[in-house]
This record gives structure tokens, sequence and C-alpha cells, in this order.
């Protein structure tokens, strides 16, 4: 033990603020699994929204991916954070009053977010819907977070950071940094907002911040806590502490880059997509190091696993991590997501992350949490056991479900005839047909892995019932740090492994953007200096490894450095791609400005959630050139705020849907799919029948998009109106001329005149296509 | 606290956080090499199509493999703006033959086994096809325009996309063998 | 961890390896990240004979499967390329393909149950890993280089010609039985024939295949030669998640701690049954010693019962040291077969197989889909409505199948073009055709449900679906007709 000098006091910690997250994670996750359970019914029975606006898959899905992320996941990591900081660091968390804020404040978002979802609020960007005044409440709430965990740190007897607080570290900075930068917007009222990036920019950003949600909310946090209640539960060393290490630089550095995987033979230029791929494929070790230190910490306490359902969720928990890290590579291969991509394939990798690594490892948490902070044991082991054995078999179900309906409609959507000449099922809805059972099955599993929850919910109920909440304490000794024992600023700047990984990194950078000479010399440089590294590495590996343990007991540029090994990655895939004139970027076309009408039907388009299950890309690929037309083109996206490039085709690829059929075609499709689509499960949206068309915010939507940068006339309020309505009442005629009475002022005819100008706004340009 | 490793090689880290310590084993070297061979990928990867430019951006890819694509459905029909080549096949019975089967599938439910349509049932749906006067041109070249791209105001089917160009191709010669070369073409107003 | 020994094991014996496991470390990962490679002992007995069987009969049904023919095609063939997959004569066609659902969680429920009540029993006795590794290639490596400390010896040695002879036959064995088992696993979605032709013609016009043919083989001898156990120590999730499936009414293979503790040399006095001899650790595939309890590495083999066994004949004490037993029984409980969770799980079984089979039962001969052709939802003429559809029809037998198309509830007067005579498709065809449906300006009343019914000849099956004729809105047709009655009349 290190040798610590001054006094001894007993402190006590605020669990009181850890049993309320644990709390408001079991009921928020109950909710959000609710929701899944019942949009995954909406796509099998559409009647399943009730005829309700507020209840229809586009606006309910957002909620469910915002309850499960934020609410359930949200909490269940704040409850692990503040449980074991506390203890690691042996202090009390410094403030009661930030606590509580935090707390409140962020049941006060989730609220707000449960509130303003279902009315059709949103930014329409995944995982990042909620609309502008929220997301300043998250910000701030971050900030609570944030400074509450580093003023407790500040005020730690416990000098060393132990590596769960790495992670955690990582996480709330990240966090912070991507939250921000992708939620960067203009209001136009108070409810409204464009963003501030556009097109590609705006898809880059997007997915940058969408891929490292996954990383830095449902990862880094989740490891963090394995790293406290793994070996706690199990009563056995970590497996591996220079793993530790190997595996937290390694995830927090290269996870960033990965971003663009999501965006694949896309319109995305070719060097971020070929970042994206090979970074992923990098990230496999990082990723099954945390797992196997996890695994192999369990290793020693395996015959547990027949009777501690603790470890039981545990054990599990870290195998789906590890399958899910094995399936995200996969899926990174340019070719194996040309097949997956915008399927259920994706759908059934998500949930074995989320249902198998987050909900297990959260269920084995609070299984473990709850008789040490109610001081009495577990109500029924029996039926912690129950919850383990029915939420598998959801799991199964649900993957399984998921893995054959994404294959089997991946394969029939690329699958040709006549020599390869024509699809062989050119009817999307003959693909939509097949997976139908499946879909059917997902229910069954999700359904089951709810009941788990409750099953849960019920047990802690009855465990916390009349049981007196106790909060944990501890003696401690406050250390007087020795002199020396911490690094300095240059003890930081000036160490080995900075300076190599410095210039390690710039010359890579050099040999990756320059051409040459300059790029001979940037690849020299950089095998020189890591062959170097490694050689000082092997003779001076103590001094190293002092270093490092120095830098543990330095909180502040611990945090620095995590913050540059994070912010790299993101710098150099983003910088470059939003400095750029984006006019530059246009593949030689380049979009007209929407006029007023469809600028309005874009928003009903984005505020119905139609990018839930409609892509507006058509891939680099032959199978959707051939369904749905030449591929996609930066400059046809280029003015569009928010990108709805889409990530999922439940239904077919919209880009170049317009004139492809008349108008009444739509009207009629959209009353009721199921009208021209025999078997579609889209819904009906009769409310667009109903609901008047807001030509009134137009002008200060067109202000600010104007603001963006996005070519609008400088036309006066009244002329935007009047632009308006004028094309309402053609359209209106054309129906009517079709034999659809319709009044101009609905939804339904801006919507209409959105969807007729998909993939007709664009002319080509002379501007050669840049090439950065 | 936890009892000395029972294998000397093993280290037990001495600092215990909450009780909790921590061992400083290695994971297997293959693992490592897994980074490594990963981290070479890239580099290769990133040489080969970014610097070298040796891999066809995707864009030209796939523009590529189209065109290989119309090349192959070309390779298996004609010329179709060569109206001479379109009467030649519509004499050649192997052709005709193959144009009467797809024909008989898939355009009697308008057209009539006939070809005859609303000049033999009036009520039927389609045009007649074995007259002169034609709604969207006559000539072999427009017939093939129809027959491929539909008319879709009107419920004529694009079949292209569903047959394929050769079988179109024989639709238009079995329809043309109703006809005559030179013969008078009268194009009606759309109705 | 009640069970274990918790005083450290005795200094080691003179024949022990350089690796005798330890609880804190995996065996097979060296101090230094290397992999020191295992020589496991031949074991004998009753269950290593038994998984010899066992492991011969399912290579044999692996082999045979793609082989057998029933009905005119292998027992099992998946016809990736013309998306059909034939099970023993029956077919099931791309739009069945879900039913392949029931393949995946039936088998997951299968390992459930057998799980619970066996823990691992897969992992030792059916994974194909270890079928093809301790019955294939390993039978090689004893054939080829001797027993367990005479392939110690020879690797540890120089390396003479003899050696370099042995070892090179050795891989170029395994090489064989890597490519053969590439083309076996190959045979089930390329038809035999096809196959042959395949591996007759030049690599260049099969390249695909070929490139696959290629890797899969490499990756194979990857594994078998060199990876072994560390394929289900490292890699496999299916062995972790069937090790949290157990409870301690399992049986998995465990070490009677009462009975063997403390370990003793025979004739030393207050020494259990085990005489600590350490044949359980030699014949171990991954490299664990049983005696530390269940373990991650565990792959349920019972080679380490065979191998106790035969030494407690030796000593003439009873067998058994090492068993199949649950936690329970060797803690001196009684095991309990019957418990909620293997009922559950038995009937979640029945209940699933209850479904597949009548999921298999539904699937008809044939199958078709409606589809609106492009375009509008529906024409108006001047003197009509017309809504029009493609029909495909897809015949799933390996006959011939005629097929009639008719509708159900449909207004009087309603006319019907396309499918007016009953279709013939070959065996396994299909066919897309358009069918129009007419109802006259004067008959129409507004859109309506009417259903589309598909049967064969001798009407063994009927598939239906219900369709909406969409129209206008008869009263905006009426409304129209007024006006043009007027304008004949001003006229």
């Amino acid at each position: 033990m290190t040798p610590t000098t001054g006094q001894k006091t007993t402190i006590e910690f605020n669990d009181g603020i850890v049993r309320q997250f644990m709390l408001a994670s079991l009921i928020w996750g109950i909710v959000g699994m609710l929701v899944g359970v019942l949009i995954a019914t909406q796509l099998n029975y559409w009647q399943a929204n009730f005829g309700q606006a507020w209840l229809s898959f586009g606006r309910l899905r957002p909620l469910h991916t915002n309850a499960v992320i934020f609410a359930f996941v949200g909490n269940m990591m704040f409850a692990g954070i503040y449980y074991s900081t506390q203890r690691l660091v042996k202090a009390r968390l410094a403030s009661d009053f930030l606590s509580k804020l935090h707390f409140w404040g962020w049941q006060l978002i989730i609220l707000g977010a449960a509130i303003t979802l279902p009315l059709g609020l949103t930014r329409g960007k995944e995982y990042a819907e909620l609309i502008w005044p929220i997301n300043i409440a998250v910000a701030f709430i971050w900030v609570v977070f944030a400074v509450n965990f580093f003023w407790t740190l500040a005020r730690r007897n416990e000098k060393s950071l132990y590596v769960a607080i790495w992670f955690y570290i990582a996480t709330i900075i990240t966090v912070a940094m991507l939250y921000i930068v992708n939620h960067l917007s203009i209001p136009t009222s108070l409810l409204h907002s464009y963003p501030v990036f556009g097109g590609v920019q705006d898809g880059l950003v997007q997915w940058w911040y969408g891929h490292n949600a996954v990383a830095f909310f449902l990862t880094t946090p989740i490891l963090g806590i394995m790293y406290y209640f793994l070996p706690k539960a199990a009563e056995r060393p970590v497996y591996s502490y220079r793993l530790s290490v190997i595996h937290f630089w390694s995830l927090v550095f290269l996870y960033i880059w990965a971003g663009p995987h999501h965006l694949l033979n896309t319109a995305l230029p070719n060097w971020l997509q070929l970042l994206g791929m090979t970074f992923s494929l990098m990230l496999w070790a990082p990723s099954w190091g945390g797992m196997l230190n996890g695994l192999l910490t369990l290793r020693g306490a395996w015959g547990k696993l027949r009777t501690d359902p603790v470890i039981k969720f545990f054990a599990a928990g870290v195998t789906f991590y590890g399958m899910a890290t094995f399936e995200g590579p996969l899926l990174s291969i340019k070719s194996v997501n040309a097949l997956a991509h915008y399927t259920d394939w994706i759908i059934a990798h998500v949930h074995a992350g989320a249902l198998g690594w987050n909900g297990f490892m959260a269920a084995g948490m609070f299984y473990w949490l709850v008789p040490r902070l109610w001081n009495k044991p577990l109500y029924s082991t029996a039926l912690a056991n129950l919850h383990f054995w029915v939420g598998l078999v959801g799991i199964l179900l649900y993957v399984s479900a998921m893995w054959a309906s994404g294959i089997t409609q991946g394969l029939m959507l690329n699958a040709t005839t006549e020599g390869g000449t024509i699809l062989k099922y050119p009817n999307f809805l003959e693909t939509l047909n097949a997976i139908r059972p499946l879909m059917l099955l997902r229910v069954v599993g999700g359904t089951l892995y709810l009941t788990g929850f409750i099953i849960m919910g019920y047990n802690i109920w009855r465990s916390t019932r009349g049981a007196a909440a106790v909060n944990g304490t501890m003696e401690v000794y406050v250390e007087v740090p020795a002199p020396g024992s911490r690094l300095g600023f240059r003890g930081v700047v000036g160490s080995a492994p900075v300076v190599y990984t410095t210039i390690i990194l710039f010359a890579a950078c050099i040999w990756m953007f320059s051409h040459g000479v300059l790029m001979f010399l940037g690849f020299c440089a950089a095998a020189v200096t890591t062959v170097l590294a490694i050689a000082h590495f092997e003779s001076r590996g103590k001094a190293w490894a002092d270093w490092y343990d120095k830098l543990l007991v330095s909180a502040l540029p611990f945090t620095i450095l995590t913050f540059l090994a994070v912010a790299v990655g993101g710098l150099i895939q983003i910088i470059p791609m939003i400095t750029i004139d984006r006019t530059l970027q246009t593949e030689d076309r380049v979009a007209r400005v929407y006029t007023p009408l469809e600028l309005a039907g874009r928003d009903i388009y984005v505020s119905e959630g139609c990018y839930n299950c409609h892509s507006q890309m058509i891939r680099t690929l032959v199978p959707d050139v051939m369904r749905y037309g030449d591929y996609s083109r930066l400059g046809e996206s280029i003015w569009d705020h928010p990108f709805q490039w889409g990530s999922k085709r439940t239904g077919p690829d919209l880009s170049r849907v317009g004139g492809k059929y008349n108008h009444a075609w739509h009207y009629d499709h959209l009353q009721n799919p199921r009208n021209i689509s025999t078997g579609s499960n889209m819904p009906s949206y009769t409310w667009l029948m109903e609901k008047d068309t807001d030509y009134v915010s137009l002008s200060s939507k067109i202000r600010v998009q104007r603001m963006l940068g996005v070519p609008f006339p400088a036309w006066s309020p009244a002329m935007i109106d009047s632009l308006a309505k004028e094309q309402a009442k053609a359209i209106a005629k054309e129906l009517r001329a079709e034999g659809r009475y319709v009044d101009p002022d609905k939804e339904v005819v801006a919507l209409i005149a959105y969807l007729q100008s998909l993939g007709k706004t664009w002319e080509p340009t002379g501007a050669p296509a840049a090439k950065p | 606290m936890t009892p000395p490793p029972e294998d000397p090689n093993i280290k037990l880290r001495e600092h215990s956080y909450d009780g909790i310590q921590e061992y400083d084993q290695r994971l297997p070297n293959w693992w490592l090499y897994t980074l490594y061979g990963a981290i070479a990928f890239w580099i290769v990867y990133w040489f080969i199509a970014i610097q070298a430019g040796s891999v066809q951006p995707d864009g030209q890819r796939v523009q590529a493999e189209m065109t290989r694509i119309a090349a192959v459905k070309m390779a298996s029909s004609i010329d179709v703006s060569n109206d001479a080549k379109f009467w030649e096949m519509s004499k050649n019975p192997l052709f005709v033959d193959a144009g009467r089967q797809t024909f008989n599938s898939l355009c009697v439910a308008c057209h009539l086994p006939s070809l005859r349509g609303k000049s033999e049932t009036p009520t039927a749906v389609g045009p007649d096809l074995t007259d002169t006067a034609w709604l969207h041109g006559g000539t072999p070249k427009e017939i093939y325009h129809t027959v491929s791209g539909g008319v879709l105001a009107k419920g004529m089917p694009a079949w292209e996309p569903v047959v394929g160009q050769k079988k179109t191709a024989e639709l238009v010669a079995y329809i043309l063998s109703h006809h005559h070369e030179g013969e008078t073409i009268t194009v009606q107003a759309s109705n | 961890m009640s069970n274990e020994p918790t005083h450290n094991p005795p200094p080691p014996a003179p024949r022990r390896s350089a690796h005798q496991p330890v609880r804190d470390s995996v065996t097979t990962i060296g101090a230094d990240g290397s992999r020191p490679f295992l020589y496991p002992a031949d074991a004998r007995g009753r269950f290593t004979g038994a998984r010899r069987w066992a492991a011969y009969l399912l290579i044999a049904v692996y082999l045979l499967l793609p082989w057998i023919p029933v009905g005119g095609y292998p027992a099992v063939f998946l016809d990736v390329a013309a998306r059909r997959f034939h099970f023993f004569g029956f077919t099931l066609a791309a739009q069945d393909a879900w039913l392949l659902f029931f393949g995946v969680s039936g088998l997951g429920f299968a390992l459930f149950f057998l799980t619970a009540l066996f823990g691992r029993l897969w992992c030792g006795w059916a994974c194909p890993q270890t079928v093809f590794l301790d019955h294939v290639y390993r039978r090689i490596e004893r054939w080829i280089e001797g027993d367990a400390p005479a392939r110690r010896a020879l690797h540890a040695g120089p390396m003479t010609g003899a050696r370099f002879f042995r070892s090179a036959v050795k891989h170029a064995l395994y090489i064989v039985a890597s490519l053969a088992i590439t083309h076996l696993f190959l045979a089930y979605f390329v038809s035999l024939p096809e196959l042959w032709n395949y591996m007759r013609e030049a690599p260049g016009e099969h390249w695909a295949s070929f490139l696959f043919v290629f890797i899969a083989a490499g990756v194979l001898y990857f594994n078998f030669a060199w990876f072994r156990e560390q394929l289900c120590i490292v890699i496999c999730p299916y062995g972790r998640l069937q090790s949290a499936l157990t409870d301690d009414h399992t049986m998995v293979i465990g070490y009677d701690t009462k009975r063997g503790e403390p370990r003793g040399k025979v004739g030393t006095p207050d020494a259990g049954a085990c005489i600590d001899c350490n044949r359980c650790v030699q014949v171990c595939p991954t490299g664990i010693d049983i005696r530390h309890g269940l373990q991650l590495e565990c792959i349920g083999c019972a080679a380490c019962i065979d191998a106790c066994d035969e030494i407690m004949v030796k000593v003439k004490r009873p067998k058994g040291l090492i068993r199949y037993d649950s936690l329970a029984g060797l803690s001196g409980r009684v095991t309990r077969w019957l418990r909620p969770r293997t009922l559950v799980y038995g009937v979640l079984l029945l209940v699933g197989a209850a479904v597949a089979t009548f999921a298999f039962s539904t699937v008809k001969p044939a199958g078709f889909l409606v589809y609106r052709t492009g375009g509008a939802a529906y024409y108006v003429g001047p003197d009509e409505v017309r809504d029009q559809f493609m029909v495909r029809l897809v015949n799933k037998r390996t006959v011939p199948a005629t097929l009639t198309v008719g509708l159900d509830g449909v207004p009087a007067g309603l006319r019907q073009t396309g499918f007016n005579a009953p279709v013939t498709l070959p065996p396994l065809g299909e066919t897309v055709s358009p069918l129009v449906l007419v109802v006259d300006r004067k008959a129409y009343r507004g859109p309506f449900k009417f259903t589309v019914r598909v049967q064969d000849e001798a009407g063994s099956f009927t598939l239906s679906r219900e369709v909406e004729f969409m129209g206008p809105d008869a009263r905006l047709l009426k409304e129209e007709e007024e006006e043009e009655h007027e304008k004949d009349h001003r006229h």
C-alpha cells in the first residue's frame, strides 16, 4: 500500500443520488422498451398507431431511440459513475446541490423529449432529434455533471486514477464535444431550427456524432462501470493492467475515426469512406481487449456463473459486447455493407449491443447495487435468474429474426436476372412481403426482453419496499501528495510517449494528405519515429511505466491528453470538409433552392420522421442504380439543412421519386398507402389532409437558410407567401383534374410539392468535382 | 485482499482501488498482430486507393458497370433506332415467335390475342395494334420507345425494366409482323 | 468457489509440463504473450470411445447430406444462386426463407435445453471445431508424429531431416483435410455436378468460388493446425453463453473435492482419493486443471474423466473422482433433473417445434403476390374505371403445376382480362403477368375490396389475398357526368 500521511476521517457517500438515478433508469428503460415493442408492432400492423399522428412510427421511433440511449442508459450510467467514482477516489460527491440539479434537470429533459417528439417537433437528425431549447438544457446539465465529477476528482483522497475513471473522463469530455458540434443550429422559432451544416457536411458531422454516441455514451461509460462492478462481483483482480492501458488509449483514439462507415458507398468522398472502413477494422482489437479483460477477470470466478445472477448478466453482457464489436468491423467492410446497409441486419447488430451489452450490464449492476444501497438481500434470486433466461431468449429471437430478415431482403433487393441486366424483384413490396413473418417474430423477442425487465422492476420493488436506504461510509486518510509525485505541464509535454505520438501523428498526416516527395518523407518520418519509439520503449519501459503512474495522479493533464486523443480523428475528417467551399464539392451537379412550398413540404417530411424509413441516397452500387436511378451526387443535397440521406430502408429510396408518379398517386398513397401498394406497412397519413400548411413561418425559415448560405433570392415575406400559395393552388388544381378534391392549404399539398421535387432540382455545373 | 499469484511469473499490482487489484498479464501476441495487421492494411489501402489512384472511384466504377450492363443488353438486342433492322426482324419467324410468347403472357390482357384491342371488342383496354393509326408514333423506333418506357398516365406499363431489352425488341418485331414496311401511318392526337 | 481448494497446490512433481495450470492465468497465453502449444495426452475409456463414435457419425452425416438424393435433389441443398432451399425433399422458395428462422432459433433452444441439463455438451461432443480437431487433425498428428511425449520431444528437439519430413507430411495432410472440408461445405451451396465442373475447370472461370475455397481452406488450416483451443477460449461466444446457462443442478464435469482433498501419494496418511498424478491435466485439450473447478476453458470433452478413472482403477479406488455431476451433487445434495428451467425450456422447445411444424405445413406448394402496376392507382376512361395489377405466381414444387387465378367478391359486370385461362408453370418456375380489372362507369359505386384466389387444378390448396379496387369517389364521377350532360344540352 502507498504510505499515507495525514489524518483519518470517515466520509459518508452520497448514495441517495445513485438510488434516484438507478430507479429512474429502470422506469425509463421499461418505457423506452415499451415504445420499441409498440413501433415494432406497427411495422406489422400499421393500425397500431390508432390513427393518431403522435403515435405514428416516424415520430415514435426517435422517442424509442432517445429514451433507450439518453433516459435508460443515461440514468444507468450516472448511477454507476456516481457510485463507483465516490469509492474509487475516496471522496463524497463534491456538491449535493449539483447532484440534485443533475438528476432533476435530466429527468425534465427526458420529459421534454417525451412531449416534443410525439408532437413532431424534431431536428430530423438521428439521436439528435430534440429541439434547440432542449439541446441547450442538455448541454447545461452535462456541464453540471462534468463540474460535479471533476470537482469530486479535485477533492479526492485516492490520488491515483483507476481505469474506470479514465473511461468516465473520456465519456464526459467527448460527449460534450460531439453533442455541441452536432447540435449547432440557428433557430427559426422557439420550437424549430436548422442545423448550421448542410448536405454532405451535415452527414459527416451527424455520423461522427451518431457513431460516437454509440462509442462514448453506450460503450466507454459502460466499460468503466464494467471495470468497477465486474471485479467487485467476481471478487477477483482485474486480469491485466497493461491491457487496460493499451485498450483505453487505442479505443478512444480510434473510435472517433470510424464515423464515416455509416455512409459507405454513398456520395461521401472516397477518402473519408476509406478512413471509416479501415479504422473500423483497427477497432476490433481494442474492443476485444476490453471484452477479454472483463472475461478473463471473470475466469477466476467462473464457477459462480452457476449460482450468481450478477455474474451471469456480466458474462453474457461482455459476450454480447464481443459479438457486436466483431460484427461492427465486419459490417464496415464496403462489400458487406453493400448488402447489409439499410436492412434489418443493422437493426440486429444494434440490438445485440443495446439489449445484450447495455441492458445486461445494467441489470447486473442493478442486482449488485440493490442489496448494498438498501442493506437488505435481493428479494428473489430465482426471479433474477428468470429475468436472465427470459431476456436471453428474447435477444436470441430478436437478433436471429433480424439477421434472417436483413440478409433475405438484402439478397432479394440485389438479385438480378436476364444475365444481370434487370432486377429480379423490381417491386420493393415483394422484398417487404418476404420479411413480414420475421418482423412479427421480432415483436415476440422484444416483448420477452421487456418482460424480463418488468420482472426485474418487480424484484427491485419488492427488495426495496420497507427497506431503509443506507449510504456507504468509508474511513479515509487525507493524503498529502508528496512533492514531485504529479506531472507538471513540462512533465507531460516533454515526456517520451507524448512526443513520439505527436511526431508520428504529424508525420502520418503529412504522408496521408500530400503527394510526391513530401508524401514519401512523411511516411519515412512516421515509420522511423515508430521504430525509435518501440526501441525506446523496449529499453526504457520502466521509465514509461513510471511516467504513466505519475500521469494517473495528475487528473488535469490526463484529461487534456484524453481530449487531444479523441479530438484528432474528428479534426482530420471534419475540418477539411466544413472549411472547403461547399460549391466545390458538387460532383458536377448542383441543386437549385427549393420553392417556398417545397421547403414547407420538406419540413413536414422531416417533422413526420419520414427519414426513419426512407433514404435519399442512391449508392454507387449497381442494384441501387438499377432500382432507383442514377447514383446520388453531392451537389444534389448541397442545400439540405438537415441532410436526409437516411440510414434505413423500410420503404424504398426517394431520391428520384419526383415526377415518377402523378400528384393523384401521391395523394392516394399518403391517404392510405395500401391503396396503391398492396401489403405496404406504411402508416396512413390522413392527418396531412386535415392540417393546414404553416405558411407564416416560411419567411423566417428562408431568412435563416439565407444566413446559412443557401442562395435563396431576396424575397419579401409577402412574396414568399404568395409564391407558396400559388404553387399550392396549381397542385390542388391538378389534383382536382385527376379526380381528387383537396384544399390547397393542407399539408398534403406541400408534401406532394416536395416529393415531386426530389431528384428534379439539380442542374449540371461546369465546375470540376473537388478532390481534397 | 487478493492472495499472491500462484505462478511467480504473474505480477499482481500492489495498489488497491476500493479493494480492486490488477494483475499485469499479457494478452496473446496474435491478438496484437491483428491490430498491427489492420494498421498495415490501412496504410496499403490508403496508398493504393488514394495516393496511387489505382482504385477507380466508386462513381466511375458504377457508371462503367452500368455501361457494361447496357452493352450486354445491346448485344442481345439490336440497334433500337434502326427501323430497317426492326423490319428485318419482323420477318424472322424465330424472333417473331419469341415475341408472340411474351405478348401472349403480358400484353393480351389489354390488347387481346388478336392484337386488335378496341377494334375487336370496344370494351377492351388497349388500342388496336394492327391498324395503321397510332397514338404514340408508328415507326418501329417509336413503337419500341412506347413499349419499353410505357405510357404511365394511361396505364401502359414500362416493360423494358420488367422483361429486359431483348424481349422488348422481340415484342416490337411481333407487332411489326402484322404490318408492312412502307404502309401509310397516321398519328392520332392523344385523347 | 466453496467447493474449490483454498490451499496452494503441492510443489510440482518432475513429470509436470512447464505450464502447470494456475487459477489466475490462461495456460495457453504465456507470460510474454506467446502461445504455449499443448500436447494433450491420449485418454482411453468409455467417454473417449463414445465421443469418437459420435464424431464419426456426425462426420458421416455432414458428408452424406449433400449426396443423398431425396425427391430429385440432395437431402440438403441451399441453392443460393436460384434462391431455392431443399431440405429432405421439401423445397422452400425465397419467399419462404423466413422459415430458416426456425432452424436458427430451434437450434438455439435445443442448445438452451441441453445446456441446462448437461452444460457444454455441445462443445465437447458435437461442435464441428471439436469434431474435426479431435477426430481428424489430431488423429493425423498422432499417426505421423506419435503420442504426446513423442510429439513434445520432437518439437523441442533440433530440426532434423526426419523431423522435417514428418512435419511436411503432417501439414500436407492438414491441407488436404482442409480442402476436403471446404469442398464439403461448398457442396451444400453448389450442386455436386456443378462442383465437379468447378474443380475440373480453370480457377479463373469460377474465380469467386475458387477464392472462397482458397481462403476458407486457408482459414481452416490455420485454425486446426495452430489456432485450435484459442478459438474456444478467446473467440467463440457460444461457449460463454452456455456457461451462463448452467445452474447448480446442471450436470457438468467436476472434481469431487470432498473425496479428493487433501491430495497425496498412495499410502499418505489422511490423504484424499486424489493421488495428484496430474493425469487429468495432461489429457486436457485446453490446458486446465479441472480440480480448480468449473472454468472458462472447459469444453466438456470428458477426457479427464476417462484419465482419472483409469488411474483410480489402477490404484484400486472407486471410479468417479472426476465425473459428470452437478454442483449440488458434488456438494452432497441431490441433483434435481426436473426443475422449473428444464420444464420451461422443454415446453418452449415443444411449442417451438409445434409452431415450426404448423408453419411448415402451411407452406403451400405455390406462392403468389399481387401488386399494382406502376403509374396510378386507377384509370378513369370515358366509360369505365380500371385497375391494373401484376400477379407473380411461383411454383415451389419440383413438378409442373397448373394454377387458376380467380376473383371473389367483385360486383357483377366487372371485366377481368389476364389470367382468363389456367397457367402452367414448370418445376420451380415462376411468372409475372398483368391482371386488368374494368368496371363500367354506370355500374361503378366507388372503391371496394375483393379477394384474389389461386388454386391448383386438383383443388388441393387455395391461396388468397385481399385487394382493394381503387377508383374515384363515385359522387365526383356523377358530378362530372352531370356537367357533361349540361354542356351537351347547351350545344
